[in-house]
C-alpha cells in the first residue's frame, strides 16, 4: 500500500467519524422515535463503511463478511421500529 | 516503482472512498438540518444508500485479484443494501403517516391525506 493511499483512507475514516457524530446528535435529541430510527439506520450504514475502510487499512478481508450481515440486521431493526409505531406493539 | 495495475486499483478505490465519505457527510448534515421526519428520511434514504454503496465498492476495487470472493461478497452487500434501505424507509414513512406524525409547519400540500384518512383507535388491529 502506497503512503498517499493510506493517508486518504485515514482521512475518510475521520470524515465518517464526523458523520457518525451528527447521527449520534440526532439519536440523542431527536424529537420522536421515528427520527431516532432513521438516524440509527444511517449510523448502521456508516459503521458498514467504517468496516470497509478498516478492511482496506489492515489489508485483510476477514471482516468483510460483517458487511452484508450488518446490512440485513440494520433492516430488521428499522422494520421492527416501523411495525411498533404502526401497531403499538411488536408481536401480534 | 509501483506496478501500474496496483496504482490503478488504488486510484479507483480512493475515488470510491472519497465519494462515499462525501455522501455520508451530506447524509449526516441532512439529518442534522432538516426540520421534519419526512425530509430527514429523504436525506437518509437517497444519499445514504449511494454513499454506502460507494464505500462497499472501495474494498472490491482494492482486493481485486489478490483476495478471492471479495468482489462477490461486495456486490451481494450492495444488492442487499439497495433492496433493504428503500424498503425500511418506506415502512417507516408509511407508519409515520398512518399515525399522523407531525409535519413541518411550512408544508403546503398533502396529497396523500385523501387516500389515507385518519384511522380511529379501535381499528388498530385485532386484540
Amino acid at each position: 500500500m502506497s503512503p498517499w493511499f493510506a493517508w486518504v483512507t485515514q482521512s475518510c475514516l475521520l470524515g465518517l467519524f464526523g458523520a457518525a457524530l451528527l447521527c449520534l446528535y440526532r439519536i440523542l435529541v431527536g424529537p420522536g422515535a421515528a427520527d431516532r430510527a432513521v438516524a440509527f439506520d444511517t449510523l448502521s450504514a456508516i459503521v458498514i463503511g467504517m468496516i470497509c475502510l478498516l478492511c482496506i487499512l489492515w489489508e485483510s478481508s476477514l471482516y468483510f463478511d460483517a458487511v452484508w450481515i450488518l446490512t440485513l440486521v440494520g433492516f430488521l431493526g428499522s422494520a421492527a421500529v416501523a411495525r411498533y409505531l404502526a401497531r403499538g406493539r411488536l408481536f401480534p | 516503482m509501483i506496478a501500474p495495475l496496483e496504482l490503478t486499483r488504488e486510484i479507483l478505490a480512493a475515488a470510491a472512498m472519497v465519494g462515499g465519505t462525501f455522501f455520508m457527510i451530506v447524509t449526516g448534515l441532512g439529518l442534522l438540518r432538516f426540520p421534519d421526519v419526512y425530509t430527514r428520511m429523504h436525506a437518509a434514504g437517497k444519499a445514504g444508500t449511494i454513499g454506502v454503496a460507494l464505500l462497499i465498492l472501495a474494498p472490491v476495487f482494492f482486493f481485486a485479484g489478490s483476495e478471492p470472493f471479495v468482489s462477490f461478497r461486495g456486490v451481494l452487500a450492495i444488492v442487499f443494501q439497495f433492496i433493504t434501505t428503500p424498503a425500511a424507509t418506506y415502512l417507516l414513512a408509511h407508519a409515520c403517516y398512518a399515525t399522523r406524525y407531525p409535519t413541518h409547519a411550512g408544508t403546503a400540500l398533502d396529497e396523500l391525506g385523501r387516500w389515507m384518512p385518519v384511522v380511529p383507535d379501535e381499528d388498530f388491529g385485532e386484540e
